[in-house]
């Protein structure tokens, strides 16, 4: 008997059933799941409250979840009714509460909402979050705006960490105003890139960002252009809250990329376990970002080290204003994100970007352009240690790299191209090469197939339409091989 | 006549289109719309085939049921033109649906080997033979599959497939899972029960035919779940079988009639031994007795049974709805029904209080009674009612029925009526001016948004049966709505929240205490927690959302509503149309963008567009502000909304004073409402003129935009709320600061 699909989905069947499950939280216990790529789950909050990353869940609604590693936690107590296949899921439940690490994150909101209160017209206060891998650093954030969201305020979130693509793909510095609540359902707890605008309409708000292409993995891939792209970022971010009350007095929060300060060593450690030894690098980046967004709050996540330097090296914002710092303790639970799972979360990425989610089914446009058509830029190599370039090997050993202007070139156009997503900048071709690739990106394409004897490429693009916008061909993420099938 | 059968085709097509729940009220036009078009029966049943055959999983159940719910009730000629092709239209579906989707289509599967319930005809939906194969089919291929399955999975499926849990013997769906509400508001189609929705206002729930026997006594005790009552109270006959005058399949089984009321009148009788001293309970009592001894001694037509029935079922619904939790599908072992209620304040009690035409409202059964009865009996065939007053005169405000006709009120009670006004316009306050008690049939998320500001109860979460007791409630207590939400949370309505925290009004003790250290970090605050919580307000059912309960936060909470309400009509448009990402705006747009909660979101497109015009939408170069832009583009963009006819009347001149042309309406996609193309506002938006007149006129050397006053406050160009709607040489200047400023 051959009906597709049929026995798998039987299977299912038999396993569902069983799995409605009712699950009491206490005041302050945490409900932590793992659900697989393939998988999905349904959640309900029957009676109580609870929410996720600092959004509420809406009682009786039933929320679907698929692909993601989080927790819901409850203030109050809540019954939960879950359904589906977890890859693993457990309630934590702390017989005192005061030893719940929500304890302090509430208490920080409360102190950053008296001081959003005391800024009258002023400024809100403009918080960084910083820490080691896996310490909840995004989780963290992500908390800091909901909760600020719910109280009626406008802050913004930033992200300087190239991995995370907040409403962005990976490899993008992206900011965005929160005044709405954020999608429960989302993967990335509503910060995912399935919820930024597209043309229909959307159940939960949209969030719109602004973001800039790094188009590497790591700071220190090439950390003149983070260090340029944090500086557009914070002025971005400064123009906003210069021009919106509102947004001004919600501050900011900064979500940054993973440092480990130990004995006098700063290991920049990638989530996902790598560890790569750099010299200086992540605490100077960690300097910069707090010159460039003025941040005025330092929260540490699970590194006394860590804020000893900050301290050694901080005094005051540009304002004069004194700049606080404090350690919190590493939560315990934070998921290590492991490469595979980080991996698949990049391509599920790619993949809601230009075909949306369950939620919203979009359909984007496969054109085809001649190579003439298309300008397609790449960084000047060279300047990066080969090592980690695996496209190294075909450059063109002519150019001269002591050219400050040359910070890009037109990229040849070869069969190594399939399957890359490039950002689409927002500049023109014949702007110089420096605006271009500081410019904020307006969106991505990605090149499903290259012809190189009739030269042509074919692409695919969110909206149909010409490509007359300079593109940038970055390093990373990583092709997406089977985006289209 | 073969046009006319295409046009027929292909509206029924469109219609299919938009059905994305299981709504009721859609599944019941569509099922009226094949039965006044029979004639071309053959049209449209290819059309909900090639539908199912083609909808997106998602869609596939809600067309199934409409499959079911056509075959029911106009199994001629439907089941024969479905017949032949029902093995594949069902295998397909199956194939690709998910498997709680499969086990609801099992579900409907065994009910086409039934009869109809409550049919004379006892013969099957479908011909056994044509169900016979699907079942092999599917016992086939879950028998290959337990082949490779382990033995554990296997006995699993011995146990819960093919036999079924006990509830399944009846041609009742199961429906023992908490029923969700349906995001639209509308009450869903619950599965398909066989019979269940037919104009011949079949039996409700809790009585259906095969189980009379055995049903009354102990259905009537709390612990029983009678799992299905909620679903099926949302059901009710279409509203437009009267007035279609479809033949009625004869349907009323009188003595599953009986059974009902029976059951009912045990139901009461319990509730009434706990509380003695209710009033209300006791006149329902007799009401109910009343019915009883009518119903039983009188010879009634089908059409009046009909009704009684109708009555009774939304009786029964009710009883239920209050004696059951909101979540939990089963009776509270310990609380009887009505229960809940007793230690509400007296205001509760209006509710079983005289008159409003509500029909379930309790003591005033035989009156409603009479009312419905005597109605179509004035019409069809006067039949005297013996215990029945003479029909009193409809309140005014039960929505317009005409007298003497049958109106859907009283066909199906004042409910019905306000839930299909609801679904249409909801958080549109009433119009009438007497506090009518909303309608008991009407589940509260449904109450909530056609309620006038003050009773809406939003805060109450979806409760999963319509519930009297707060739809009722509202009026005495509308100007004290804490009140209200004590009295509910009083009730066990609304329920989770545990005590409210106490909320000081006063302002918050002072969180400056917390400083910036961990020690202070990690003392638990307890009494701040209700700022995030309970002192912002009860959440939004949607999306867990708060708003307090003052008189700005009932405004923004009813704005809300509204934008839940368009996005979902809205999403499901979009859904044909197909979306595309948009872009990402640039940095100038993202500056001046405004998160505003609950405006229209139109997604940013075209960059610095104000209309954002699909033009720009398909095109990346859209985005460069105003580089390269040629002129006659911006003039196909501009526009005003469209004045509506009254407002036209009070001054705005609907032809262009330069070339006196009218302007033509047309509807934008972007703005989801009728523009005015190339017309601009001038002069404090009095004036309305061609943008080309206009220009011509004035040396066309400063663009419209920028002076007419109109122009930016007419459009509600909503992208994120506010956008500057400056073009051209403004814009660049302001670009260029930006710019400037950043670098």
């Amino acid at each position: 008997m051959s009906i597709p699909g049929l026995g798998q989905i039987v299977a299912q069947h038999a396993a569902s059933a069983p799995a409605t499950r009712t699950i009491t939280l206490h005041p302050f216990s945490e409900w932590r799941f793992q659900i697989s790529p393939t998988s999905s789950a349904t959640c309900r909050l029957l009676t109580g409250t609870a929410e996720r990353d600092g959004t509420e869940l809406a009682q009786i609604k039933t929320y679907n979840l698929t692909r993601c590693r989080s927790k819901l936690v409850s203030f109050t107590g809540a019954t939960l009714e879950i359904t589906g296949e977890f890859e693993s899921e457990n309630v934590k439940h702390y017989p005192n509460q005061a030893d719940s690490p929500f304890v302090s994150y509430l208490n920080l909101h409360f102190l950053l909402q008296a001081r959003r209160t005391q800024s009258g017209n002023g400024h809100g206060p403009r918080v960084m979050v910083c820490g080691p891998g896996a310490s909840g650093k995004s989780s963290l954030a992500k908390m800091l705006i909901g909760w600020a969201t719910r109280q009626n305020e406008q802050p913004v979130l930033a992200t300087v960490d190239p991995r995370d693509g907040m409403l962005a793909l990976p490899g993008t510095l992206s900011a965005a105003v929160f005044a709405t609540v954020m999608d429960v359902e989302d993967p990335e707890g509503g910060v995912g890139v399935s919820c930024t605008p597209s043309s229909g309409p959307s159940a939960v708000p949209v969030k719109l960002p602004v973001g800039y292409y790094f188009g590497r993995e790591k700071v220190e891939d090439d950390e003149q252009l983070w260090r340029d792209l944090v500086r557009r970022l914070g002025s971005s971010v400064r123009a906003k809250t210069g021009r919106d009350q509102g947004v001004r007095r919600g501050g900011v929060v900064i979500d940054t990329p993973a440092v480990e300060w130990k004995r006098g060593e700063v290991k920049v450690k990638s989530e996902d376990g790598e560890e790569q030894k750099e010299k200086g690098g992540g605490v100077e980046g960690l300097m910069h970002v707090i010159r460039e967004f003025a941040v005025n709050i330092i929260i540490v996540l699970g590194s006394p080290e860590l804020e000893a330097e900050l301290r050694r090296q901080n005094n005051k914002t540009p304002h004069g204003e004194p700049i606080e710092i404090v350690n919190l303790d590493r939560p315990d639970g934070v998921i290590k994100q492991d490469r595979q799972h980080l991996l698949s979360s990049r391509k599920a990425l790619i993949k809601d970007y230009f075909f949306g989610d369950s939620k919203r089914a979009l359909s984007p446009s496969v054109q085809s352009f001649s190579f003439d058509d298309v300008v397609i830029f790449r960084a000047v190599d060279g300047k990066f240690p080969r090592a980690w370039d695996p496209i190294s090997a075909n450059m063109d050993k002519g150019l001269d790299l002591d050219d400050p202007t040359l910070v890009l070139e037109r990229a040849e156009i070869t069969e190594e191209m399939s399957h890359w997503t490039l950002a689409v900048m927002d500049a023109s071709v014949n702007d110089p090469l420096e605006t271009i690739r500081q410019a904020p990106v307006i969106g991505w394409v990605c090149v499903s197939d290259v012809d190189k004897d009739r030269r042509r490429l074919k692409i695919l693009s969110p909206v149909s339409g010409r490509l007359t916008r300079p593109m940038v061909w970055g390093r990373w993420p990583e092709p997406y091989v089977n985006l289209l099938g | 006549m073969d046009d006319h059968g295409d046009e027929v085709a292909a509206d029924f097509r469109e219609a299919l289109q938009d059905l994305t729940t299981n709504a009721r009220f859609e599944i019941v036009t569509l099922t009226n719309i094949a039965r006044e078009n029979a004639n071309h029966g053959l049209a449209i049943s290819e059309v909900l085939t090639n539908h199912i055959k083609e909808a997106p999983a998602s869609k596939t159940l809600p067309a199934l049921y409409v499959l079911d719910s056509i075959v029911k009730n106009v199994p001629t000629p439907y089941a024969l033109y479905f017949g032949p092709k029902l093995y594949q239209i069902f295998m397909g579906s199956y194939t690709k649906v998910d498997s709680a989707t499969r086990r609801k289509m099992d579900e409907m599967l065994k009910t086409w080997k039934e009869p109809v319930a409550g049919s004379i005809s006892k013969k099957p939906v479908f011909p056994l033979e044509l169900v016979r194969p699907i079942e092999n089919a599917l016992l086939a291929a879950r028998n290959a599959y337990m082949q490779q399955a382990n033995f554990q999975s296997q006995q699993h499926l011995m146990r819960g497939r093919p036999a079924g849990p006990p509830t399944r013997d009846t041609p009742t769906p199961p429906m023992g899972r908490a029923y969700q509400p349906p995001p639209h508001g509308q009450p869903p189609y619950q599965g398909p029960p066989n019979g269940q929705y037919p104009p011949h206002g079949e039996q409700p729930y809790p009585v259906r035919s095969g189980n009379t026997a055995n049903g009354t006594p102990n259905r009537a005790t709390p612990p029983q779940p009678a799992p299905s009552a909620g679903p099926y109270a949302h059901y009710q006959q279409p509203p437009n079988q009267g007035p279609y005058g479809a033949p009625p399949p004869p349907g009323i089984n009188i003595d599953k009639l009986k059974d009902d009321i029976q059951q009912l009148i045990e139901l009461d009788r319990a509730e009434f031994a706990q509380n003695m001293h209710d009033a209300s309970k006791q006149n329902r009592l007799k009401a109910l007795l009343d019915l009883q001894k009518v119903v039983q001694s009188q010879n009634l037509p089908q059409e009046q049974l009909m009704i009684i029935n109708d009555q009774v079922a939304k009786l029964a619904v009710n009883m239920r709805a209050q004696s059951q939790p909101s979540t939990s599908s089963s009776y509270p072992p310990s609380l009887p029904p009505y229960n809940t209620h007793t230690p509400t304040p007296p205001a509760v009690s209006q509710q079983f209080a005289p008159p409003p035409a509500a029909a379930p409202v309790l003591p005033q059964l035989p009156a409603v009674l009479a009312a419905a009865l005597g109605r179509p009996a004035s019409n069809v065939a006067p039949v005297p009612v013996a215990a029945a007053p003479p029909p009193p005169p409809r309140p005014a405000t039960t929505g317009g029925a005409a007298p003497g006709t049958l109106s859907l009120d009283s066909i199906l009670g004042q409910g019905a009526l306000a839930a299909l006004l609801a679904a249409k316009k909801p958080a549109t306050p009433q119009q009438t001016s007497t506090p009518v008690p909303p309608p008991a049939a009407i589940p509260p998320a449904l109450a909530a948004l056609r309620s006038p500001p003050p009773q809406s109860m939003p805060f109450s979460p979806p409760v999963q049966q319509p519930a009297p007791a707060p739809a009722a409630a509202p009026s005495p207590l509308a100007q004290n709505p804490s009140a209200l939400l004590a009295m509910l949370r009083q009730s066990g309505l609304l329920g989770g929240t545990p005590t409210p925290p106490v909320i000081p009004q006063a302002p918050p003790p002072d969180p400056n205490i917390i400083t910036l250290t961990p020690a202070s970090l990690k003392l638990p605050r307890p009494h701040l927690l209700p700022y995030l919580l309970d002192a912002l307000g009860p959440p939004c059912s949607q999306c867990g959302r708060r708003f307090p309960t003052t008189e700005e936060g009932k405004k923004k909470k009813t704005l809300h509503m509204d934008w839940h309400f368009r996005v979902h009509q809205r999403v499901a448009e979009a859904e044909q149309r197909g979306q595309h990402r948009s872009q990402f705006v640039n940095e100038l747009d993202w500056i001046q963008s405004h998160e505003e909660p609950d405006v229209d979101y139109n997604a940013p497109s075209g960059g610095l567009s104000p209309s954002g015009s699909s033009d720009d939408d398909n095109d990346w170069s859209g985005g460069v502000g105003g580089r390269g832009r040629n002129k006659g583009r911006e003039e196909k963009k501009r526009y005003i909304i469209a004045p509506d006819e009254s407002a036209a009347e009070g001054g705005v001149n609907k032809v262009c004073p330069i070339c006196q042309e009218k302007f033509q309406s047309r509807y934008l996609e972007e703005v989801q409402d009728w523009v005015w193309m190339d017309a601009i506002m001038v002069g404090g938006g009095k004036r309305v003129f061609h943008g080309t007149c206009w220009d011509e006129v004035n040396g066309g050397s400063q663009g419209a935009g920028h002076q007419g006053a109109g122009y930016q406050g007419a459009g509600g160009l909503p992208l994120l709320g506010k956008r500057k709607a400056d073009e051209g040489d403004g814009e660049e200047e302001v670009r260029g600061g930006i710019k400037r400023m950043m670098r």
